[in-house]
């Protein structure tokens, strides 16, 4: 491998390589980051904004700090939603998809059906699923489900249907079993597309589990911000959308690791491309 | 004796009804063991349909084609096919993906490694078996699924436009190496290609295909002495032949 150390003399340790890269890119990106939270922090001041609207960065993460026990256990509560749901999405929508890339029967019902059900907000039903099945972790954990069910079912369905027809002939030239068809082409040629279906669902997961609580919860970062913003405490509120917003960098990031980890060829093609 | 190929009053309508399309034929048409076919004419004669038709990939409507003595009816396993988008599948290297010919039938490619190996060298990419194919140029990845579709010592192969996308140059070097894996193994090739230059040099007969519905307008037997390298190509007996087809393909209003 002709790696970058050989592109560009190397200034410190080998670790220092791809952070020094990384800089080098991303420094514009980091100064206007920078820049963004210095101007809030000043100006609560400037315009004299009263506490019970906005705190300043600082005064967030004092606040933080105080109430880390509760933020942490919170953070918890949802992130457990929002990965049993995701799973459970996965598990069952990869398989239907497959069901339905291959079964002309299912690609003339369930699968319109669930094209005009993507059309409708998933989240419309939340309200339902807390009256009928209560507060605790299964109503939320449903309501996961359906958000991130949609778009990995839809891209699972696009990726096991759309192998080139050349390859597709080269696998019938070879007289292969549909078995080994499948495990050495059609699941690897599919992984891509379904990766974009797992991303996007990742980022859908925390959403679902926060309006979930919004609507009904008595735990979890959803009912944190919104008990916070009912007291007037906006640096809570704050605090709360911080974590979430870790929480949903977290499972996007295990997700593209996980990308990286099964099907590295195909980001090496897509940063060639 | 059985031709290796044969096809008899071969045609295929797409479609039916008021929307059907005659892409192709019907054709008559033996090819002998061992012999080195091109089928020449223009885009949308139909001769990627015939390819399919004979690789059993598609059926034919009307006619029949026989591979060896035996009815296509089915796909054929013991052919070897190659097009213009090549088959190489993007997470695995290029001894993976002729493994892939391998495993696909079973086969064990640890057992098949020599033959890998020098399929390789034969045409120029030892030295390239771990690379990914998108490290690859567009030739060398043409040169890489060659390897692919010949790995199993197929008694028949088939080559769609292989070098189709190709520039000029690239084409001119793996048209030398094809030529020598050709006169090696002697398989019977079947190859479809839009240049006449390409078609007089590589092979034992010349099929010229008239424009949509395709079909075999003449069969030209090219009488060059082997291989087919430079002095040939300068001859002016090559010249005549390229001249000939021409002369052809003008008359069908296309060149
Ligand atoms: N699956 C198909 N359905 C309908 N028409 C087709 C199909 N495949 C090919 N054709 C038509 O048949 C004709 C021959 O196509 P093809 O064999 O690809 O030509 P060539 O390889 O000589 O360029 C074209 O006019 C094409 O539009
Ligand atoms: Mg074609």
């Amino acid at each position: 491998m002709a790696s970058a150390s050989s592109e560009t003399a190397r200034l410190g340790p080998r670790w220092f390589d791809p952070l020094s890269r990384w800089a080098a890119k991303s420094w514009m990106f980091v100064l206007f980051f920078i820049g963004f939270f210095l101007f809030w922090e000043v100006s609560i001041d400037l315009f004299q904004v009263p506490r019970y609207i906005l705190n300043k960065p600082s005064e967030i993460l004092l606040a933080s700090r105080a109430d880390l026990p509760r933020l942490l256990e919170y953070t918890y509560v949802t992130g457990l939603e929002a990965i049993i749901g995701y799973v459970i999405a996965i598990a069952i929508a990869v398989p239907l998809g497959l069901a339905i890339a291959f079964s002309s029967i299912l690609r003339r019902t369930i699968y319109p059906f669930f094209v005009s059900i993507e059309m409708t907000p998933k989240i419309a039903f939340a309200p339902l699923f807390i009256s009928w099945l209560g507060f605790g972790l299964l109503p939320k954990v449903i309501i996961v489900f359906l958000v991130c069910f949609f778009p990995i079912v839809l891209n699972a369905i696009l990726a096991f249907s759309s192998l080139p027809d050349e390859l597709d002939r080269f696998c019938r030239s070879t007289g292969a079993h549909w078995a080994r068809v499948f495990w050495k082409v059609r699941l690897p040629a599919a992984m891509p597309q379904c990766f974009v279906g797992f991303k996007y669902a990742a980022l859908n997961a925390t959403v679902g589990a926060t309006i979930a609580e919004f609507i009904g919860s008595d735990q979890g970062l959803g009912f944190y911000i919104q008990i916070s913003t009912g007291n007037m405490r906006p640096d809570l509120a704050f605090a709360g959308i911080f974590l979430l917003t870790l929480l949903g960098l977290l499972m996007f990031g295990l997700v593209t690791a996980a990308e990286r980890l099964l099907i590295p060829w195909h980001i090496s093609v897509r940063r060639n491309a | 004796m059985t031709a290796a190929v044969q096809l008899s009053n071969v045609s295929k309508t797409f479609g039916a009804g008021a929307d059907a399309v005659h892409a192709f034929g019907p054709v008559d048409l033996a090819i002998e063991g061992g012999a080195f076919i091109s089928l020449l004419g223009p885009s949308g004669c139909g001769k990627s349909t015939l390819m399919l038709m004979i690789a059993g990939l598609l059926a034919v409507s009307d006619g029949e084609i026989r591979v060896n003595g035996e009815r296509v009816s089915k796909p054929r396993t013991d052919i070897g096919i190659m097009f213009q988008d090549n088959t190489l599948v993007p997470w695995r290297h290029v001894e993976g993906n002729i493994a892939l010919q391998l495993e696909l039938r079973g086969l064990d490619p640890k057992a098949n490694q020599p033959k890998i190996d020098e399929l390789l060298k034969s045409v120029r990419l030892e030295g390239f078996a771990h690379r990914m194919p998108h490290e690859l140029s567009g030739g060398m990845q043409q040169r890489a699924a060659f390897c692919q579709a010949l790995v199993h010592d197929p008694k028949t192969v088939l080559l769609d436009e292989p070098l189709g996308k190709l520039d000029a140059m690239t084409r001119e070097s793996i048209r030398n190496d094809l030529q020598a894996l050709w006169m090696q193994k002697r398989p019977t090739v079947v190859f479809v290609t839009h240049s006449i230059e390409e078609a007089v040099q590589l092979s034992s007969r010349v099929c010229v295909v008239t424009p949509r519905p395709g079909r075999i307008d003449r069969v030209i037997d090219i009488d060059l002495p082997w291989p087919r390298d430079l002095a040939v190509k300068r001859s002016a007996r090559f010249a005549n032949y390229v001249a000939d087809i021409q002369g052809i393909f003008h008359g069908f209003g296309i060149l």
